[in-house]
């Protein structure tokens, strides 16, 4: 498996966080996982969420002092 | 692309606005959903080319905080919703014609031309219309 991309969007406003995300996203390969790092409260919930819109899928979600870790992988 | 389209009638000037129809447009475009955004009335003055930054947003409570705070640019996010997803932007004809501008006034890389109200309303009612 290739190593996981990780997408530090920490510094970025709503919806910052989730339009790098889904830049990003296009640019790894199918079945590959990207972690994206947000501090935007609205992360945890809206990057789910939109996951499940488009039909990615949601690994994990892990809070880690001022921010969250969201992994997530390209299913298509 | 299930969803029905969303189309946003973007009137206002004020940046609280002007930032949610950014937001809205360029997060109902990444989520598979086409969305069409007509701009006019005092909103267009935010498009304006040569606008110096400091005057570009105006008004609302939390202006003045998001630009210290630099949220997202709302026309970056604009520009976002057409590169990842499905986004139209177009200008109301009427507003542009009482500045005495064309197209070329506005900023760059985000208005795919002119539509009325008549034909975005006629649009919309196979959609979800917002006006901000």
């Amino acid at each position: 498996m290739s190593e996981r991309k990780v997408v530090d969007a920490r510094d970025s406003f709503c919806p910052g966080p989730l339009m790098e995300l889904i830049a990003n996203i296009r640019l790894i390969e199918v079945g590959s996982e990207l972690e994206l790092l947000s501090k935007d409260k609205g992360s945890a919930e809206e990057v789910p969420a939109w996951l499940t819109k488009v039909g990615h899928q949601h690994i994990s979600t892990e809070k880690r002092g001022d921010h969250w870790s969201i992994v997530v992988k390209r299913v298509k | 692309m299930s969803s029905v389209p969303l189309f946003i009638l973007l009137c206002s000037g004020e940046h609280e606005k002007i930032q949610m129809a950014a937001m809205m447009a360029s997060v109902g475009a990444v989520s598979d959903r086409k969305v069409y955004v007509l701009v006019s009335m005092g909103a267009i003055l935010a498009f304006a080319k040569d606008c110096p930054a400091e005057t570009r947003y105006q008004g609302g409570a939390t202006s003045a905080l998001m630009q210290q705070k630099k949220v997202p640019d709302a026309i970056q996010l604009f520009r976002q919703g057409k590169e990842l997803g499905d986004l139209t932007m177009k200008v109301c004809p009427m507003v542009m014609d009482i500045h005495g501008w064309e197209l070329d006034h506005l900023v760059d890389d985000l208005f795919d031309g002119f539509t009325g109200l008549t034909s975005f309303l006629g649009a919309a009612e196979a959609g979800q219309l917002v006006t901000l």
